[in-house]
This record gives C-alpha cells, structure tokens and sequence, in this order.
C-alpha cells in the first residue's frame, strides 16, 4: 500500500499521489468525452455504487434535508450492472436521446484528497463542470461535485477502482430534458 | 380562433397550433387549469401540523398546508400586499408564512394575522379578515391523492373522476392501507407543451417498442422474446380505455411482462396477482391483468400503476412544461418490494430513467418544428381504432378498444377543446351523462 499520507495545514497527501490521482480523473473524463464507454466501465469496481440524490429547495433551518437520503428516490442509483445497462442502451443505435450522441466536456477541478475507511482506500472529492452539446443548438451545463472512493487495485489498468461514486448537482429543478449522460 | 374548430375527433385530426399558440395557452390557464381539479400532493406528504409543501395549480403558485384541524389546506403562494411570493422553498415545516418584502404573516389556514406597524402605518385601519391569502374553492383527497379547484362550479372531485375511478383504483386502492410517496422528487423541464406528455400518458402505448426499444433491449433478458412477451406488438393482447371526462389508460392483459424487467420479478409479481388482498378488494382483471399500464387523469395528472411513477406536467408557457415525479408503493407492501420499486422507478422514469430520456428528444423536437409556418398548418395525425371502440369487454367497463388505439388522444382532446373554448360545466357534465347513455 503505497498511500503516500502526509501531514501538512493544507493536504494530507503526497504531492505524487495528488498528481497520479488528479491524472486518473483526467483519464476517467478522456474516456467519457471520446465515448470509450467500455474502457470507462473497466475503471469501475464490481461492487461499485453510483449515485446522484435529488435536491428540494429548503431554507437554512432544514437545510439537511435539501438532498434525497440513500433510501430515498434519486436520479441515478446503480450498481455496475446498472452502468452497464445503461452503456448497452446507448450502443443500441435506438437511444434516441444519444442517437446521434450527445457531445460532452467533463472538467475536474478543486480535486481534494483524504484518508478512505481502509488502506487501500482514498475519498476524493471534486469539482465538475460538464458541458453538453447536442444536435444543432442544445447546451446543458451541470455543476457539482462528486465524492469518489478509489481503491487502490494491482489488476486494474491504471491502479485504482472507483469503489463509490456519489454526486451532488447545483440545480434542484434540472434545466435539461433528460441526464442521458454520465457524470 | 373558435378553439372547438382545432380538434376534429370524427376524423382524427388536430391542429397543431394547439401545442404553440400563446392565446391559447391563456385560454387553457383560464379555462382548465383554473377550473378543473387538479393533483396537488399526497398525504404521506403532510404527516404533521404546518408541514407545507409548494406547488403550482396551472402557472400559479399554491401553497398546501396541514392546518392546525389536521385538514389540509390551499392558498396561493403569494401576499395579497403587493404580490410577493410567500414561501421560496419547495417543502418544510411552519407555523406561519412571514412574506420576506414587507413582513405581512399568514397562518396555516392563510389567513392575515400579522401587518408590521398596523397601529403606526395603517392607523389600525387595515381589515386583515378582507386581505387573507385567495384560498382555492374546494380541496378534497380520494385515497390519500390531494386535489383542489379553483372553480365553487366544479362538480365534486368524485364526479370529476367519474368512470376512471374504477381504473385510479388499481393504482391508489390495492390495499386497505393505501399508499405513501416515497421522499425525493424528479423535477425537469422539457422544452415542448405539456399536452405531449399528458396525452402520451393518456393514450400512447404505441410509441414504447420503437421511443424506448434501447431500454427495453438493456433491460430483457437474452431468453426473452420481445415482441411476445414484454411489449407484445399484437393488440389484442391488450386494452385502452377512455373517459368522456378526458382521463385515459391502457395496458396489457396477456404478456406485457415488462414490469419484471424493470422492477425485479418479485415487485411484479407483488403487482400482478401476487398479493392475495389486491384481488380481493379490484378482482382478478385489475389486480392480475393490468400490466404495463400508462393512465393519464385529465388534465396533467399522470402515473404507471405497477412502475408507480406518479407526476404532474406543470405547464411554463406553450412552449415549455416541468415535470415533477414522485414514486409511491403500497403502504403494506413488504420491505423488498418498495425497495425494487424506489430503485427501478428511478432507473426508468426519471429525467435520467433509461426509458424518459427518450421522450424529452420527441417532445421537444416536434415543439422546435412547429415554429415553422407550413408545420403550424399542417394537422396531425390521431386516427389510430378510430371507429372501433366497443361498450361491451367482459372484464373493462367503460370505452373499450385495443391497446395500440388514439381513441384516448380523441377524447383527452375532446375534452380540452370543450372546456379551453368555455363551455360550462352543466354542458360539459351533460356530455358525459349523455355519453353514458348512449353507450348502454
């Protein structure tokens, strides 16, 4: 286990383990945006869970209950057959809402690195901002931040599985007709 | 525009400025969505004294309250002073709705009971009895479903439900418990007029194997065929119904076993004749042979009985409509089966569900073609069974024909075209008893 945790005011992690796992992140939003679906679903670990809770407008004092809680309904609730489902739909050549597909930029930011429950395990969190094109004149932008638990793996191709991918959007009402994208 | 002249139901034909033309969409805000009945929310929604949640009853805001009685409440979300919405946030608990302009409070009820300096500014001259907030004409709930009209002249929300109560039943009455909404809501917008959706929901079984053929291909087993046992592409194989009232429903009643692969085989089953009460109180044909079931309650009230997505097509203007989407499930229903249906509504219908998705791209292209001036004068095409509605199913009362039918388009539009050009509701009604008649 090569963690690399360092103590210091502002990160606990080595400068190399920041620059390998922004690198993976950049890598994991190359295969999105080139649509190399397949190759993106290999980054994912078989007991993965994804997921994006809905979001209510509440005022301050019940602000703990602006997102969905796990038990909840939310936009996207899936285990990695869930994913691949939903990368089968879109290979189809009938996902009308991706045929012809959608072009998208994934950009990761403000990426922060912290301990995971286990060893193997890092929670990172970061920034998104995506960007959808689609047909002549559609535009969605989504913002939010994702919380990602990577676990370290010798068998994958570029060292770390996503474990769990939890994502926060910005918007509560979503500006766009339908998510058929992953984030 | 006489609006009675765009919908042609003895020859199946629409004219599509139905779905653009702004002084229409005033006609329907005034006309429908500020006479009919309209779902609001559920009562799992409100357990407690002065939960609220926000909602909107056409374009305009309402909140809905549980009073201090336990009876729930409706009132415009805005303060009579000068118009401020009262309340910004979509749900919560209060004992009061304090307006954030000038301060003037309401209570549960809506009622003024507080103006900030009214011995000072006012000179205690204000009758705060006159300026309470405009309360709706009538609330009522059928089986946990809150609805309320702005319209004292609506008939009750009984006969407002009319002969769709006996299909509303094999959604909402399954067991004596009833249901609960699940927390968490989908909310979009689709870029097209909220009639598509409605409609759609009302009537259209025949889009699912072609709009959703990617989903149902990822979500059926290799074993399976398709064509017979999920979406069979034989009619007969199932029903549609259609209400003079404008309400509609269609299902399968032989195979049609798409439930199974969207929910898990359990939850279908569950749904499908697997829980020994549903039987018992709707029979065999409703709580077996109901599956895949689409139903829209005029006008943008819609659910899928067994997917148990329920939502509202709130309208934003002709060209633009949101949607908010609940899930329920029987309240009695065990832990596993909720879960699958939490789960497997959202995977599907939802603004990322493996199913919608496909329906915004429809919805909202043709709303992009008809900015056209050749696409405004071109009528469209609703014609499907027209002609062979039949009074007489062994199983399904009412307006019968088969599931790949437009004969619920027709009379959703009928019944749009009747009440946005302003008949009165003594003609409308008397069109409903009159079609009873004709029917016996």
């Amino acid at each position: 286990m090569t963690a690399q945790l360092e103590s210091s005011p502002v990160t606990s992690v080595s400068v190399e383990l920041q620059h390998q796992i922004e690198q993976y992140l950049y890598q994991e939003a190359r295969f999105l945006d080139e649509r190399r679906f397949e190759e993106w679903l290999d980054l994912f670990s078989d007991d993965t869970y994804y997921w994006m809770p809905t979001r209510g407008v509440r005022y301050e004092r019940e602000l703990d209950k602006e997102f969905s809680r796990r038990d909840e309904v939310s936009h996207f609730d899936e285990t990695k057959r869930g994913l691949e489902e939903r990368v089968t739909r879109i290979r189809s050549g009938m996902a009308w809402a991706e045929e012809p597909p959608s072009r998208t930029r994934h950009m990761v930011h403000n990426v922060i690195i912290e301990p995971g429950d286990s060893p193997d395990e890092l929670l990172v969190r970061c920034n998104i901002l995506l960007y959808r094109g689609r047909l002549d004149r559609d535009v969605d932008i989504f913002v939010g931040c994702r919380e990602d638990v990577l676990r370290q793996s010798e068998d994958a191709d570029y060292g770390w599985l996503i474990a769990r991918r939890s994502i926060y959007l910005d918007q509560t009402v979503i500006l766009a007709k339908n998510m058929s994208i992953f984030f | 525009m006489d609006i009675s002249d765009l919908v042609d139901v003895q020859q199946g034909t629409l004219d599509p400025r139905i779905y653009e033309d702004e002084e229409i969409y005033q006609q329907e805000l005034k006309n429908i969505f500020a006479r009919c009945w309209l779902f609001l929310a559920h009562d799992s929604q409100l357990p407690n004294r002065g939960d609220y949640v926000t909602t909107y009853m056409g374009e305009d805001p309402v909140l809905v309250v549980r009073k201090r009685d336990g009876s729930v409440g409706v009132f415009m979300n805005q303060c009579r002073h000068r118009g401020m919405r009262l309340c910004r946030a979509d749900a919560g608990t209060a004992k009061s709705f304090s307006c954030s302009y000038h301060g003037w409070t309401y209570d549960l009820s809506g009622n003024l009971v507080g103006v900030p300096s009214e011995d000072d500014a006012y000179h205690d001259e204000i009758n705060k009895e006159e300026w309470g907030a405009i309360k709706v004409a009538k609330v009522d709930s059928y089986k946990g479903f809150i609805f309320a009209t702005w319209d004292a002249e609506a008939p009750s929300l009984l006969d407002y439900i009319g002969d769709f109560r006996f299909y509303f039943d094999a959604f909402a009455d399954r067991t004596e418990a009833g249901t609960e909404l699940i927390g968490g809501a989908h909310r979009w917008v689709f870029p097209a007029n909220w009639k598509f959706a409605a409609e759609q929901f009302c009537s259209d079984m025949y889009h699912a194997p072609i709009s959703h053929a990617s989903a149902v291909l990822a979500l059926t087993p290799d074993d399976q065929d398709v064509d017979e046992e999920v979406f069979p592409m034989d009619g007969t194989k199932g029903r549609q119904f259609s209400s003079e009232l404008g309400h509609g429903t269609g299902f399968f009643v032989e195979s049609g076993d798409v439930l199974a692969n969207i929910v898990g085989q359990k939850p279908a089953d569950w749904f499908q004749g697997g829980n020994p009460e549903a039987i018992g109180r709707l029979g065999e044909a409703r709580a077996e042979r109901m599956r895949g079931a689409h139903a829209t309650l005029f006008p943008n009230f819609s659910f899928l009985p067994g997917i148990n997505t329920l939502r509202i097509w709130h309208p934003k203007g002709p060209n633009e409509m949101e949607v908010w989407a609940w899930t329920v499930v029987d309240k009695e229903a065990p832990a596993d089966v909720k879960e699958a249906q939490r789960v497997g509504t959202g995977r599907t219908f939802s603004v990322a569900g493996l199913f919608e998705q496909d329906d915004g791209e429809n919805w909202s292209e043709i709303q992009r073609v008809l900015r056209g001036h050749i696409a405004k004068k071109s009528s469209f095409n609703v014609q499907m069974g027209l002609g062979h509605e039949t009074y007489e199913d062994p199983d399904f009362p009412g307006k019968i024909n088969r599931v790949y039918c437009e004969m619920a388009a027709r009379g959703f539009y009928k019944r749009w075209a009747d009440m946005a050009s302003g008949q009165s509701w003594d003609e409308l009604m008397a069109s409903v008893q009159k079609a009873a008649e004709a029917s016996l």
